[in-house]
C-alpha cells in the first residue's frame, strides 16, 4: 500500500511519552524513510533509539504529531502496521523448558498476517521454511527454542520476522548475541532485503561486519535526532561517535 | 448423566461436578501458568469467594453474586495487566487482600447471626448438595473454554510464547487476553460452591504444572492437564464420599502429592549422563 509521499515511514513532529514519565522520551521527531534504505541508528544509552523503533511500529503511544508507516496511521492502526513491518526486539529470554520449537516460533511470524480464525496453510509453511533457510536455522528447527544459544535464538527471531515478508524491518541490537561470522552473514541477508526494496532500520552499537552498501546513519540524543546523513559502512562508526553527546563521546 | 456408572446419586453428582470443574480450570490453567499470570487466577478466585460471601449474607444466589464479583475484578485486572510497563503484582495484591477481607468480614458476621455453617461451603466447597443445573452450567463453561482454545489456538500460543513478540508480529493480543479473563471469571465463580474459594487456585494451577513436567508441546499440555485433573478429581470425589471426608480438600491434597511425584519422575528434569 502506498504511504504518505511514497515513504514507508513518515513521522511528523512526533512526541512519545512513557506512562508516568515526567518528560517525553521522544520530542518533536520528524523522519522520512523511503523504500530500500539501510538505516543504522546509533546514540548513547537512553537517547531514544528503542523508543524510536517502538513508536514507528505503534507499540508506544504517540502523544503528539502524526505518524504514517506502511500506509497506515500508526496512532489508529498500529496492528495493521505491525502486520507489515517486522520488529526484532532487544531483550528476550526464554524458559529452557518452553514448549515451542524454533520452527513453531518462526511460523508465529505469519500469525498476524493471517488474522483471527485462519490457520497456517502450505504457503505459510513454505514461507517459514524459506525464512529458516535464509537465516541458516533449519538444522535446529525442531529443537525447543529455550535450549538454543543466545545467538541461535536471535537468528530464529530474525527468521520469524522474515517469515512475515515485511515491507519494513526494524531490528533492535540484532548483533548483540551474534559471533562475527553471524554478524556478517545477518548483515548480508539484511542487505539482500534492501535490494528487494524493503527498508531496514537497525539499532546497534556494533559497526563491524556491515554490508558494502550506502548506509543512512541516524544518531539520537536526548530524544531527538541529532544527525541524519548517508555514509559508507567503514565511516559509520566515526560518524556516529562524533555526533553522540556522551560524556565519554560514545565510548 | 453418569448414573449408569455410579448408581449412588450423591457420588454421581459429586463426580460430575468435580470432573466438569476440572476441565474448565485445567484448560484455563495451562494458559494462565504459561503466560505467567497465576496471580490473576489467585486474585479472581478470592474475588469470587468475596462475592459468594456477600451473596450468602444478602440472601441472593451465591453463584450469581460470585459471577458478578469475579467479572468486576476481571474488568479491573484487565487494564492493570494489559499495561506491560507496570508490574501488576502490587495492585493484584491489594485486590486479593481486599477480596479476602470482604469475604472474612461477611463470614464472621454470619457466624454471629448463626449462619456460619453455610459459609464454610464457600471456603472448602460442597459436592453433596449440588443441583443438576449447576453441573450443566460448569459443563457449558468447560465447552466454552475448550472452544476458545481451539478457535484462538494460534494467537494463544503466540501470547504464551512471548506477549510482546506476539504483539510485534501483528496480533491484537488485548481481545484474547480480555476473553481469557472473562472465561476464567465465569469458570471460577461457577466452581466456587463445588471446590471452595480457598481451593480453586489448586485446580487452576496444579494440573497445568503436572502436565508441564511431561509435555514438550503445548497441545500435549492442553490434553494432559484436563485428563490429570479429571482423574485426580474423580479419585478424590470417590474416596471422599466413600470415607465421609471433605471432598475438595482431600482432592487438593491428592493434587499436591501427584505434583510432587511428577516433579520426581519428570523426564524434563533428567540430566543426561551418557557421553554420546
Amino acid at each position: 500500500m502506498p504511504s504518505a509521499n511514497g515513504n514507508l515511514v513518515a513521522l511528523d513532529s512526533i512526541v512519545t511519552a512513557y506512562e508516568g514519565a515526567d518528560r517525553p522520551s521522544l520530542h518533536n521527531v520528524s523522519l522520512a524513510i523511503g523504500h530500500g534504505e539501510f538505516v543504522m541508528v546509533g546514540g548513547p544509552n537512553g537517547s531514544g533509539k528503542t523508543t524510536l523503533l517502538e513508536s514507528i511500529i505503534g507499540m508506544l503511544p504517540i502523544t503528539y504529531g502524526s505518524a504514517n508507516v506502511c500506509g497506515f496511521d500508526v496512532k489508529k492502526m498500529g496492528t495493521d502496521v505491525r502486520k507489515r513491518a517486522g520488529y526484532v526486539i532487544q531483550n528476550f529470554s526464554f524458559d529452557p523448558l518452553t514448549p515451542f520449537t524454533a520452527r513453531e516460533v518462526v511460523m508465529m511470524g505469519r500469525y498476524g498476517k493471517l488474522g483471527y480464525f485462519r490457520r497456517p496453510g502450505r504457503h505459510d509453511a513454505e514461507v517459514a521454511d524459506r525464512a529458516m533457510k535464509t537465516l541458516e536455522v533449519e538444522e535446529f528447527a525442531d529443537k525447543p527454542i529455550g535450549t538454543l544459544s543466545g545467538g541461535q535464538q536471535q537468528k530464529v527471531l530474525i527468521a520469524q520476522n522474515f517469515a512475515k515478508e515485511p515491507e519494513l524491518m526494524l531490528l533492535d541490537e540484532p548483533y548483540s548475541n551474534l559471533d562475527l561470522y553471524s554478524r556478517e552473514y545477518v548483515s548480508t541477508v539484511l542487505a539482500g532485503l534492501v535490494k528487494q526494496g524493503v527498508s531496514v532500520v537497525v539499532v546497534s552499537h556494533a559497526f563491524d561486519g556491515l554490508p558494502d552498501h550506502p548506509i543512512r546513519a541516524l544518531v539520537t540524543n536526548e530524544g531527538s535526532i541529532s544527525l541524519d546523513r548517508t555514509c559508507r559502512a567503514d565511516e559509520l562508526e566515526s560518524v556516529v561517535r562524533a555526533a553522540s553527546h556522551h560524556p565519554d563521546n560514545y565510548a | 448423566m453418569l448414573e449408569f456408572i455410579f448408581p449412588n446419586i450423591v457420588m454421581c453428582r459429586a463426580i460430575e461436578a468435580m470432573a466438569s470443574a476440572s476441565i474448565a480450570c485445567a484448560i484455563l490453567g495451562v494458559i494462565v501458568t504459561r503466560i505467567g499470570v497465576s496471580s490473576i487466577g489467585f486474585t479472581m478466585s478470592h474475588a469470587a469467594f468475596a462475592g459468594g460471601a456477600i451473596g450468602l449474607f444478602l440472601g441472593i444466589p451465591v453463584t450469581i453474586a460470585a459471577v458478578c464479583s469475579s467479572l468486576l475484578i476481571a474488568v479491573l485486572i484487565g487494564p492493570i495487566s494489559d499495561r506491560g510497563r507496570m508490574s501488576p503484582d502490587t495492585t493484584l495484591g491489594v485486590l486479593f487482600s481486599m477480596s479476602m477481607a470482604v469475604a472474612i468480614f461477611f463470614i464472621a458476621w454470619m457466624q454471629t447471626t448463626g449462619n456460619g455453617m453455610n459459609a464454610t461451603m464457600l471456603l472448602y466447597g460442597n459436592v453433596t448438595s449440588l443441583y443438576q443445573h449447576e453441573v450443566y452450567g460448569l459443563l457449558i463453561v468447560s465447552a466454552i473454554a475448550a472452544l476458545f482454545v481451539i478457535v484462538f489456538y494460534k494467537e494463544i500460543t503466540a501470547i504464551i510464547f512471548h506477549r510482546k513478540i506476539a504483539e510485534a508480529s501483528g496480533i491484537n493480543t488485548s481481545p484474547i487476553f480480555y476473553g481469557l479473563l472473562f472465561i476464567i471469571a465465569i469458570s471460577i465463580a461457577l466452581s466456587l460452591t463445588i471446590i471452595g474459594g480457598l481451593l480453586i487456585f489448586v485446580w487452576l494451577v496444579t494440573p497445568a504444572a503436572i502436565a508441564y513436567q511431561f509435555c514438550r508441546s503445548l497441545k500435549g499440555m492442553f490434553i494432559v492437564a484436563p485428563v490429570v485433573a479429571i482423574c485426580v478429581s474423580v479419585a478424590g470425589a470417590v474416596a471422599g464420599i466413600s470415607w465421609s471426608l471433605p471432598v475438595a480438600p482431600l482432592t487438593a491434597v491428592i493434587f499436591a502429592l501427584v505434583f510432587t511425584f511428577a516433579i520426581l519422575i519428570s523426564p524434563k528434569r533428567r540430566i543426561t549422563n551418557s557421553k554420546s
